[in-house]
């Protein structure tokens, strides 16, 4: 069967066509040694090898801190009006698409969330096949998550294997036919590592903060948030207002928050209910591998490996996740 | 429909019930204007927002689907419900809910219920409780037991006392210390709630409790029924937490795998035995 191939030659022609369709970004490293998904500029290329940006794409769909209602006194609470300009991402990995695939359902599910839905609808995703290194973990995590986009690049030797994902990618692809060969090509492995096993529920023992492989995680840990600001699922905000100087408007502002902080489950009065770190520990697992609401069950670690990049304490994870899979064959 | 916009609302009077607690009365406007914010069950709650300022999760105090008005308890001590202090009626807020799972009216049909009630917990456990007496025969026995630090921080106290003399209803109130009120009201006693429960009488296969209060009696109420005998699910609880978009995507409200804006904030004992931190 003859597959849609790009010569890497062809890259240059690609980018440049897709800069048609909205702004384009990619991974590139900056001055300042940061990987990072940035605006492509015409001439400029991504670094296509590079494995894990410091920050997710998340930061596209929730902007780190984000005006989400305005107030003006008589017309009351009110959406922000503007609109959401295409927006291309190329050369997004398996485990940050599996990241988007989580939050669209957390932000797109019931009572769909307005801001994060004009920005998902806004977005275009071409994803790119990787190579994973001894910190990625998503061939081993257990996940439900679909790692989709509307262009998959799988890279072969002299180039790339492209498949379209949704009828966007298909119209994309009928776009970029002066550069697309099809080649009789033996299909290519598809290294979208997702395979939807279910974590088994969890049982007492693991959940019991007693456990010494809890507390042995939990006391190295700093608190200091780093696992979850680069996380690609981490999407805990809080919700903050600005009363304007003229004393009758306002902005509610929607920021990234952090689960490992003090202050993120306390209540009036200054009442606690996760009061120690351990404690704080505990609920970001917890989170992150059993869910809760309505991703109860659902595993939201994509094993992209940046929270063990981040951590100073070199915390993993990974390890408890192993040690508790092993216990519950 | 965005869920996180507020509709408008206006504070109709404001009622200061003890030195640090209010009940405002809102007018949320005609049910086809307000998104049915109006239209709760007794342990649902909304999000009360103070322009400028921010926004809390508040229970609903009052009796439910009483027009476009709702009634809320607000006790001054947050960030939003300090200055909401300075507000007179007239001024805007905004309003979105109702939220959460509340108590469950229906499988209480011909219980015994015993409500109880610590410090501000009253709020919302005062929407069950008109509830319940709006429609008095659907219900076996009905008691209420409501203890705060003093008697000036027992809330509702006049409401309370007038009830106290009807007889299908038995109210108990206690206070922590008498201070310098050397007598305390009528059916008022100096204990704390976990005592009131000892000298109790109930039929524990055809009892439910309904719970809101401070975490910390929390363990104590619940070792309390369990020892007079009510099951794991006929401990009904409103649990407080940091809800603050009420739609279950902020993530600050978790317990266990459960979400309080969604799955509570009401929660029968036995789904939460065994979670770390979900009583205190």
């Amino acid at each position: 069967m003859p597959a849609h191939f790009l010569a890497t030659k062809a890259l240059e022609k690609l980018l440049s066509l897709l800069r048609k369709q909205g702004e384009l970004h990619a991974p590139q490293r900056g001055d300042d040694g940061v990987l990072r998904f940035a605006l492509l500029k015409a001439g400029d290329s991504p670094d296509l090898d590079a494995l894990r940006t410091q920050l997710p794409p998340k930061k596209y769909l929730l902007h780190p801190r984000e005006t989400i209602l305005t107030y003006r006194a008589g017309s009351g609470y009110q959406e922000p009006q503007g609109r959401s300009s295409p927006l291309i991402l190329f050369g997004v990995h398996p485990c940050d698409l599996a990241g988007i695939d989580y939050l669209d359902r957390l932000f797109l599910g019931d009572a769909p969330d307005p801001t994060y839905a004009a920005r998902r609808a806004a977005l275009t995703l071409i994803g790119l096949s990787c190579f994973p290194d001894n910190l990625c973990s998503c061939h081993l995590h257990p996940s439900t998550l679909k790692a989709s986009c509307d262009l998959y690049l799988q890279r072969q030797e002299e180039g790339f294997v492209i498949t379209s994902g949704s009828l966007q990618g298909t119209e994309l692809l009928e776009k970029l036919k002066e550069i697309i060969e099809e080649r009789d090509l033996p299909i290519p492995e598809d290294t979208r590592r997702f395979f939807g096993r279910q974590l088994p529920p969890p049982s007492q023992s693991e959940l019991d903060a007693a456990m010494p492989d809890w507390q042995e995680l939990a006391n190295h840990c700093l608190g200091c948030g780093a696992c979850s600001i680069c996380c690609p699922t981490c999407a805990c905000f809080d919700v903050l207002e600005f009363g304007g100087l003229d004393g009758s408007s306002s902005e509610r502002l929607r920021c990234w928050d952090n689960c490992l902080f003090k202050s993120h489950a306390e209540v009036a009065g200054g009442m606690s209910f996760q009061k120690n770190r351990a404690e704080r520990f505990r609920y970001r697992y917890r989170h992150k591998y059993r869910g809760f609401g309505q991703l109860k069950n659902i595993p939201s670690c994509v094993g992209c490996g940046r929270c063990r990049a981040a951590c100073p304490a070199g915390l993993d994870l990974r390890t408890l996740a192993e040690r508790l899979e092993r216990g519950n064959p | 429909m965005n869920a996180s916009l507020p509709v408008p609302a206006t504070i109709t009077t404001i009622r200061p019930l003890t030195d640090d607690t209010t009940l405002y009365t809102l007018d949320c406007g005609l049910n086809t204007q307000n998104n049915g914010v109006a239209s709760f069950l007794p342990g649902q709650f909304l999000e009360l927002s103070l322009p400028g300022i921010g926004e809390v999760p508040i229970s609903y105090c009052g009796f439910p689907s009483a027009g476009g008005a709702i009634e809320l308890c607000i006790r001054h001590v947050g960030h939003v419900t300090t200055p909401l202090n300075r507000s007179v009626a007239g001024d805007a807020v905004g309003v979105r809910g109702p939220f959460g799972h509340g108590f469950p009216l229906d499988s209480y049909e011909n219980q015994d219920l015993l409500l109880i009630a610590g410090g501000l917990g009253m709020a919302p456990l005062r929407s069950l409780l008109l509830a319940l007496l709006n429609q008095r025969q659907r219900w076996g026995e009905l008691t209420l037991l409501y203890g705060a630090r003093e008697q000036g921080a027992l809330l509702f106290l006049e409401e309370l006392l007038q009830l106290a003399k009807r007889n299908d209803i038995q109210v108990q109130l206690a206070v922590d210390r008498l201070e310098h009120c050397l007598e305390g009201p009528p059916n008022c006693r100096v204990a704390l709630l976990p005592a009131l429960l000892e000298q109790l009488t109930i039929r524990p296969d055809r009892t439910c409790a309904a719970l809101c209060g401070p975490p910390v009696v929390y363990p104590y109420l619940v070792s309390g029924l369990k020892r007079i005998g009510l099951p794991d699910e006929r401990i009904h609880l409103s649990l407080e937490r940091r809800m603050k978009c009420g739609v279950g995507r902020c993530g600050h409200c978790a317990v266990g795998t459960f979400l309080c804006c969604c799955d509570g904030p009401v929660f029968n004992y036995a789904q939460l035995a065994g979670i770390e931190g979900a009583l205190a």
